[in-house]
């Protein structure tokens, strides 16, 4: 045994190398490893792509292929498709409401100004960006009622009854949420105070108005409010609305804030105290530039929620954009089933909207996260 | 607080001692309580001034204020309540079923969107780049768009191409669906043998219970792994049959027959339910499956690398390992939505959903006119039932919390 | 804290610009102040007040605001129209949001005595009916055992229905939708096997079926729904000009009085004529308008017969007949109390 070791001593033979293995770039090797992974994979891969292939070309034929596009009554949908021309028709009514067509330049103008503002408070120098930026959202609401009331402006007088669709959705919105915001900033305030009365009254009030259905607010809005009121005193049924919604609105703030005031690092605070600075410097110069920063996208997620709430409105009569599109369904020049189109239509412009915040949001949180990362 | 109260306790230290600072109006103590005083006066007053205006508006316009209306017969028929009404009941029974009838509804979107929240949240986690985007694409499709629009939509649009009642599907002439529901055989227990099963069946669940803690101690003391999940399913189902072969088996089955204009006997689910059961379980459920998402991703990746340096299965990772961990994120969030899926409940309105805002406030406080009292009582009920949410989830994040060492 | 003060100041202020503080001085002089008429209408009821595709307001209700505007201020166009859900209408009233509410709400004694409202007449004398669908061969509502309805909610139809079912011992089910396009809807989807509403909207909901012919509207009236025009209780002056505007649309037809022949009749018409239309006596006087204030009705919206007509009658898609609503000498309960 040893001898024949000796004698015949070994040569190194390497073993053949493996095959190279199964490509892992390019389509195939990517649809393998991402459509076709295992069997249970495969199956529920294929059962996917059949649902979408017996769905899809209907859809895109009834939205697109056979649709109606032009004309501007009823009689002008003749094939089997969507009916888009009742969209064309009512698209005035459905972004500005009864709003005079003359003086639609002052919706779009308020339009134009909450971007600007938006706009502004993103790419503004970051010295003075939260000293320029919060004046000007707090003002914006009144600026904006004000060109659109036109009184106080010296425009023409243009009654809240007129104002409507999609622009009032967008507006009522930015308004809300701006005026909540100082409110929502004591409430949060107060529920982290040491005064026990403080305390329990902000805790009573914010938990009041979570817990509580916005559509129930609406209504207490429309059909209670007017009776608050001292006698003689009427309360513009949007201003109403306004109110209850600035209420809803700075209940859920106030609870983002207290998430970005628990977020906030306690050496702050005792920094702050440690340089003598009074409890109002510390709160608004120290720590609500901070807690706004990271509630940003919390902010942004509450007024997702706010502006699709605002649809709610029609259920107490309020002309946006919902409510117009009911109305004009129930119009006797357009009675025949065009809801499906109406719906489409309305649900992809919130769906725009809505995400594209969502989008923003989540860039915020990524922009947020990266300080933190070492 | 106790690092507050040391800052506080430092700055009075060291406050230098020249009079001003011993005015009593510098004095943080008096300072706070005068202005819990101010809040309390200037709330007091706007009460005060709010009740007062609406006495003299309610006086002034002859409006009869009170609950006097609630013994009052209601004079209208409500479409589904799960206990027996009729037209000629009070108000008040108008308002407990539609009571039950939100709490009905509620019940189930919080099942569905539960169900549908952690199936595509884990979705999202899937290798299959389809099922990945289906989840994405579910979870930014239906946050996205205001729920008044799909409720409108799966009623009006889905719900409403069903066939006519004449025309149901059926399955095995047992179970239809038409326009008009979903109509399922019923089952009718007949005597004390029924009282039996049921009392079986109710051990059953008590036996799970039972079966889930001691399963859990001997896992806790030696390490074995008891199959809990089967043992439940078998137990939950088993014994009931078998008690119900003991006792000769004292049920009736009672199938749903087409008769006139519908089906008769049976069990109807109303579209109505089902659109709103739908649309908010659908709706609820993206934001459920984004905040599972968050949760998991909130599980340190070094969890998942050790559970499989010890070789647990894939499967076992998520169900033992990440899922448990995730749920201390998971829970605080599952418990708004919640709260918020039995709010939204109220937009039963806009269908035909007999739920306690649709027949109360919408049209009790139609009939009557008595705007103030119907809509309190209403916001009374959601409050209370939210709060229960909120206590039940809080005892169920108390149980998932990491224990602090 | 400075800025939080000038925020809440400019708070206060805006919201002290949006209180319209109304003097007691009562409905008139504030419309007349206001220079427009505040006019709560439905949010959607075809023939009745719809809004087209330009914003502009129409219908028979709409018509009951537009000739209260024209006896008031002297144009028919000065009007706010209110759009209000069936909640919350009477609410709006009772706050002073609307000087009138014209949607078509029925007349009863509750409404009337325990609300503060005032009924000012009526404009439309409707009922109860079923609509069904043709296939179904049913020629009675007493057919209808076991049923599902299509309801409005909120509306005094689904009082009516409960009492008439349970009185004849027939069983139905009743589905009640907050729109009448909703109920409309249901209807043709065959959620429900009937569809109950005023007969007026029966006619106006037909129209807007696919397939109209395909539904008939049975025979049976189960209720009165007469429907008119409300004011608040406790100004009389409003109240009778109100109720006064309706009753010269009314005698207008009567007298044969049309938008296109007014100026004639003032002119050259019989003393009867001229009495409603101002020439002769003092009858705007005593409501404490113009002299013109029935002129200006009939020139500007037009008599009874032309708003119905043109609304929901022969010149509109409802083809609704006058039925009821003809005038008294024509077979119908239409009747103006005397203009002298």
């Amino acid at each position: 045994m040893s001898n024949t070791f000796k004698s015949d001593p070994i040569e190194f033979k390497p073993t053949a190398a493996l095959p190279a293995p199964k490509s892992t770039v390019g389509p195939i090797a990517w649809v393998r490893e991402n459509l076709f992974p295992s069997i249970s994979n495969t199956l529920i891969t294929l059962f996917i792509v059949f649902i979408l292939i017996s769905l899809i070309p209907g859809v895109i034929d009834w939205m697109f292929i056979s649709a109606n596009w032009s004309g501007t009554n009823q009689e002008a949908c003749v094939s089997d498709g969507a009916c888009w021309v009742f969209v064309k028709a009512w698209s005035q009514q459905f972004f500005y409401g009864s709003y005079p067509t003359d003086q639609l330049w002052r919706v779009n103008l308020s339009l134009i100004l909450l971007f600007a503002v938006i706009i502004l408070s993103f790419t503004l120098p970051a010295s003075f960006r939260l000293r320029v930026s919060i004046p000007l959202f707090l003002v914006l609401p009144f600026v904006c009622i004000a060109i659109l009331d036109g009184r106080l402006v010296g425009l023409d007088f243009v009654n809240t009854d007129l104002w409507g669709g999609f622009s009032l959705n967008v507006l009522m919105a930015a308004a809300a949420i701006i005026v909540a915001f100082p409110f929502s900033f004591l409430w949060a305030l107060g529920r982290r105070s040491n005064m026990p009365l403080a305390r329990s009254i902000s805790v009573i009030f914010i938990e009041f108005f979570r817990g509580v259905p916005v559509l129930a607010l609406f209504f207490m809005g429309s059909v209670m409010l007017p009776l608050f009121f001292a006698e003689g005193t009427q309360v513009d049924k949007l201003v109403r609305v306004w109110i209850v919604l600035i209420f809803f609105m700075s209940g859920y703030m106030a609870e983002v804030f207290r998430g970005g005031f628990q977020a906030i690092p306690s050496g702050q605070y005792e920094a702050a105290d440690s340089v003598g600075l009074s409890y109002w410097q510390k709160t608004l110069l120290i720590i609500l530039p901070q807690v706004i920063k990271v509630s940003m996208p919390n902010i942004l997620a509450t007024f997702v929620m706010l502006f699709k709430n605002t649809v709610f409105l029609l259920i107490i009569g309020i002309p946006e954009v919902l409510q117009l599109l009911l109305t004009a369904l129930s119009n006797s020049n357009w009675l025949g089933g065009h809801a499906v189109e109406g719906y489409v239509f309305v649900g992809v412009i919130f769906w725009v909207c809505c995400f594209s915040m969502s989008l923003l949001s989540n860039k915020i949180e990524r922009d947020l996260d990266t300080d933190k990362r070492d | 607080m106790f690092k507050q109260k040391t800052t506080e306790q430092i700055k009075a230290a060291t406050r230098p001692t020249d009079t001003a600072a011993h005015a009593f109006y510098n004095n943080p103590k008096y300072r706070a309580l005068i202005y819990q005083i101010l809040l309390v006066t200037g709330l007091l007053y706007f009460f005060y001034t709010i009740i007062s205006n609406t006495l003299g508006n309610l006086e002034a316009a002859g409006i009869k204020s009170g609950f006097g209306f609630l013994s009052n017969a209601a004079g209208y028929d409500v479409l589904m309540s799960l206990i027996p009404f009729e037209s000629t009941n009070s108000y008040m029974r108008v308002f407990i079923v539609g009571f039950l009838n939100t709490i009905l509804v509620s019940a189930l979107g919080i099942f569905f969107a539960t169900i549908l929240g952690f199936i595509f949240g884990v979705m999202y986690f899937s290798k299959n780049w389809l099922i990945k985007k289906l989840s994405v694409i579910y979870v930014e499709t239906f946050r996205n768009i205001p729920l008044l629009l799909q409720i409108l939509f799966w009623y009006s649009a889905v719900l409403a191409s069903l066939p006519g009642v004449r025309d149901s599907l059926s399955l095995g002439e047992a179970v239809f669906l038409s326009i008009r529901g979903l109509v399922i055989p019923k089952l009718i227990g007949q005597g004390g043998g029924s009282t039996f099963v049921y009392i079986v069946l109710v051990l059953a669940i008590i036996g799970i219970f039972i079966l889930r803690s001691w399963a859990k101690k001997r896992q806790d003391a030696t390490g074995q792994q008891f199959p809990v999940f089967y043992t439940s399913i078998a137990m939950i189902l088993g014994l009931p049959f078998v008690a119900a072969l003991l006792t000769g088996f004292p049920f009736v089955i009672e199938y749903p027959v087409l008769k006139g204009f519908g089906f008769n006997g049976g069990i109807t689910v109303i579209p109505e339910l089902m659109a709103l059961t739908l649309s908010l379980s659908i709706y609820t459920g993206a934001f459920i499956a984004e905040a599972v998402r968050a949760g998991i991703q909130a599980v340190p990746h070094g969890q998942t690398e050790a559970a499989r340096s010890i070789g647990m299965k894939e499967k076992k990772i998520m169900s033992l390992i990440v899922v448990p961990q995730a749920m201390r994120v998971i829970v605080p969030l599952l418990n708004s939505e919640y709260q918020s899926l039995v709010k939204n409940s109220t937009l039963a309105a806009a269908i035909a959903y007999p739920d306690l805002f649709n027949v109360f406030v919408g049209t009790a406080l139609n009939q009557t006119g008595q705007a103030i009292e119907t809509i309190f009582m209403a916001i009374i009920v959601y409050f209370a039932v939210n709060m229960l949410i909120s206590f039940i989830m809080n005892r169920f994040n108390g149980n998932v919390e990491l224990v602090g060492r | 804290m400075k800025m939080i003060k000038k925020i809440s100041l400019v708070t206060i202020g805006m919201a002290g610009a949006a209180l319209s503080m109304t003097a007691n001085a009562g409905t008139l002089d504030d419309v007349k102040a206001r220079g427009a008429l505040s006019c709560g209408v439905s949010t959607g009821l075809a023939g009745f007040s719809q809004k087209d595709e330009k914003g502009a307001w129409s219908g028979l209700d709409v018509d009951v605001c537009r000739a209260v505007a024209a006896a008031v201020l002297g144009d028919a166009s000065k009007v706010q129209y209110k759009p209000l859900t069936a909640k919350e209408r009477f609410t709006a009233l009772q706050s002073g949001e609307i000087d009138v509410l014209s949607r078509n709400t029925t007349w009863t004694h509750t409404r009337d005595t325990s609300l503060g409202l005032n009924f000012a007449g009526v404009v439309y004398y409707d009922g109860t009916g079923f609509m069904v669908s043709k296939k179904l061969g049913v020629k009675s509502a007493t057919e209808l055992d076991g049923a599902n309805a299509c309801i409005q909610a909120g509306t005094s139809t689904e009082l009516a229905i409960s009492d008439y079912f349970r009185e004849k011992k027939i069983s139905y089910k009743a589905v009640t939708f907050d729109t009448s396009d909703q109920t409309r809807a249901g209807f043709e989807s065959g959620r429900c096997d009937f569809l109950t509403s005023d007969q007026s909207q029966l006619y106006a909901l037909r129209i807007g079926l696919a397939d109209p012919a395909g539904a008939v509207v049975l025979p049976e009236v189960i209720s009165k729904e007469p429907l008119g025009p409300v004011v608040r209780q406790g100004d009389d002056q409003w109240f009778n000009i109100v109720k006064w505007s309706v009753n010269a649309m009314i005698e207008g037809e009567e007298q044969g009085v049309t938008a296109a022949n007014v100026d004639d009749k003032l002119a050259n018409g019989k003393p009867g004529n001229k009495r409603l239309l101002g020439g002769e006596g003092e009858l705007g006087k005593n409501l404490g308008l113009n002299p013109d204030w029935a002129f200006q009705v009939i020139k500007q919206v037009g008599n009874y017969s032309e708003s119905f007509e043109r609304n929901v009658g022969q010149g509109s898609p409802l083809k609704i007949s006058r039925g009821l609503n003809a005038l008294w000498k024509d077979g119908g309960i239409l009747y103006s109390p005397a203009m002298r």
